[in-house]
């Protein structure tokens, strides 16, 4: 038996579905209220009463009215500024072009102007890519950056080398004496053009650009008394700087038979 | 004689076109008595040994080995770059065998973690408590090698112990025992599977030191030496040098150098110009002016000297500054190195003189 049903009589599937169908319609039908036989109350009507009250009518002041027209924000029409002559002139070059494009000649100028643009950009992206400086090919140098130096510095061109030499040694400033007796050193130099004076240049690139084997020995231990007096702050009597004093005076010595040989 | 000045006697600026014989070559031999303050004879020998210690392995390379002895007399960290194959990690072993002080060596692995480098706390049943197990990053030289082989989160790992030389774990500060010295080799980032290294990782490295192709030269005299087989033979006999006592010592000497006020501003402009230059996305820290200071001490009295000049200060600005500055995107595209903003930047400051 495939189906137990709860009704004794009811046992093929048959009534089973017979009995199902009968729910549906009892459901449909109103189930339990038809089944107590009571039909629906109508709920009451109340009327209300009409509204007698008198009604009045606000408006805005005027005063506030004229404060919101006034405001950005309530002004919907765009009132157009007169044009200026600046405006007036763009206006005609753009009318003056318009007219002109529409020519034959100016299409054609129009169109293969945009492909020569366009060419033009392209080679310039690859040049750049390929970091090739064209403004050889015209003959014309590259332009070096000029160097951004600090301009309270000294320039050994203008500096009275005499007045400075003999105030610092007749004060006993022998460290500045040394200091500036190794700068008039380097300006000699430099007017002879045997070295080539730099600011960010470092005593030992001069070195490295005196070629002369005697001055470069001369040299070399001026630069070493300088370094120890100058940087090292070494303490100098009046012994050790006549010692120095000495030693530049034969090295400017050498310097001028050197060029007179 | 072209000078325009008069009264030999008395003006010193005058070119004495008539020196009495006797005296210009007295003048000639003149030396004043200017010397080093300070004893440096300790700190040459032991520059010259370890010299010679790695010269026994090391063909050529004097720049990265005094850059080297620079680094460990100015208390700093070292990252040397180069593609492989160039002895980097051979470089860096010798140098720890110089130093006779304890060496460790860190393999950096994409999967590396911050406690494999640092250490970790370890549970003891038998005393029931958490136990501190230190990692290999306790000890006086550190070889990381390969570096950038692991990714941001190990890096951030040896912030702390690179610069404050102590490791922080739950809640414990341990300090290392000095000398303490990160010797760390990368490749360069372009290669296969690096990550590059955080800015703020590479400015606790005093220099990053590039390092190149032999010369022709110097590959020849390499083969002759593997050929001959004194590679592995040299390795081992490389002596120590320098104790972990001595080094404290020269250090304190090297702090004790003079440094004229000039240089100091020197330095302050040649970093300060790193941050306003338009090549540069990045600028250096004031880390950098005190890493310039301090390297151009030890290398003043690596040289000899008692005191800082403005060859020092240039010779170490690129490998000072060259790691520690980012080039704008324009520039990057256009080539242009680190090194050469560098160098154009020492061109745009005057030497104090």
């Amino acid at each position: 038996m495939l189906y137990q049903s709860a009704i004794p009589g009811l046992t093929n599937r048959r009534s089973a579905k017979g009995l199902c169908l009968l729910c549906l319609l009892w459901l449909l039908a109103g189930g339990f209220p038809l089944a107590s036989g009571k039909a629906p109350t109508p709920a009451p009507i109340y009327s209300l009463p009409a509204d007698q009250s008198a009604v009045i009518l606000r408006k805005p002041r005027a005063a506030r009215l004229r404060e919101f027209r006034r405001q950005r924000a309530f002004q919907y029409i765009q009132i157009k500024s007169e044009q200026n002559a600046w405006d007036r002139f763009w206006q005609r070059l753009a009318n003056w072009l318009q007219e002109l494009l529409r020519t034959p000649v100016g299409r054609i100028t129009w169109k293969y102007g945009v492909y020569a643009f366009m060419v033009a950009a392209l080679v310039f992206a690859v040049l750049k890519l390929l970091q090739v400086d064209v403004t050889k090919a015209f003959g014309r140098a590259p332009k070096r950056a000029a160097l951004a130096y600090d301009t309270t510095t000294e320039n050994i061109h203008a500096l009275d080398f005499t007045a400075l030499l003999t105030e610092a040694e007749a004060k006993g400033n022998y460290r500045l004496a040394v200091r500036l007796g190794y700068l008039f050193v380097l300006k000699q130099l430099t007017d002879r053009s045997l070295i080539q004076w730099q600011p960010d240049k470092t005593n030992h690139d001069y070195l490295t650009e005196l070629t002369t084997t005697q001055l470069r020995a001369g040299f070399q231990e001026l630069t070493r008394q300088f370094e120890y007096a100058w940087y090292g702050e070494q303490p100098l009597t009046a012994e050790q700087y006549a010692l120095v004093r000495t030693a530049r005076l034969g090295f400017l010595h050498q310097l001028t038979s050197n060029r007179a040989a | 004689m072209t000078s325009d000045f008069s009264s030999p006697d008395t003006d010193s600026t005058t070119i004495p076109s008539a020196l009495p014989e006797n005296e210009l070559a007295s003048t000639n031999k003149t030396e004043t008595s200017f010397g080093s303050r300070t004893d440096f004879n300790q700190l040459q020998t032991a520059a010259t040994a370890i010299r010679q210690e790695l010269g026994r392995i090391i063909v050529g390379q004097q720049e990265l080995i005094e850059l080297l002895l620079t680094a460990i007399l100015a208390n700093g960290h070292v990252l040397l770059e180069g593609v492989p194959g160039v002895a980097k990690t051979l470089t860096a072993k010798l140098l720890a065998r110089t130093l006779d002080v304890p060496f460790s060596r860190i393999q950096f692995t994409p999967d590396l973690m911050p406690s494999d480098v640092l250490g970790t706390s370890i549970y003891r049943p038998n005393k029931a408590e958490f136990e501190f197990r230190p990692g290999p990053i306790f000890a006086s030289v550190v070889l990381i090698d390969e570096i950038n082989r692991a990714p941001a989160k190990t890096q951030s790992a040896l912030f702390e112990v690179m610069e404050e030389h102590h490791v922080t774990q739950d809640g414990v500060t341990y300090t290392m025992q000095e000398p303490f010295m990160v010797l760390a080799t990368q490749n360069p980032v372009e290669q296969e599977g690096t990550y590059r290294l955080p800015e703020a990782q590479l400015d606790r490295f005093l220099f990053k030191i590039h390092i190149g192709y032999p010369s022709t030269e110097e590959e020849v005299t390499i083969l002759q030496g593997h050929h001959a087989g004194r590679g592995s033979a040299m390795l081992s006999a490389v002596q120590a040098v320098l104790t972990a006592e001595q080094v404290a010592q020269l250090r304190q000497q090297v702090q004790q150098q003079h440094v004229e006020p000039k240089l100091l501003e020197y330095i302050a402009r040649i970093v300060g110009q790193t941050r306003a230059h338009k090549s540069l996305y990045l600028g250096a820290s004031p880390r950098a002016s005190l890493a310039l200071l301090n390297g151009a001490k030890a290398l003043a009295a690596l040289r000899g000297r008692d005191f800082v000049t403005p060859e020092d200060v240039q010779y170490l600005a690129p490998a000072v500054l060259r790691h520690r500055i980012l080039l704008t995107p324009e520039r990057e595209m256009e080539g242009t190195t680190p090194d050469e903003v560098v160098k154009l930047i020492l061109q745009q400051i005057e030497v104090p003189r």
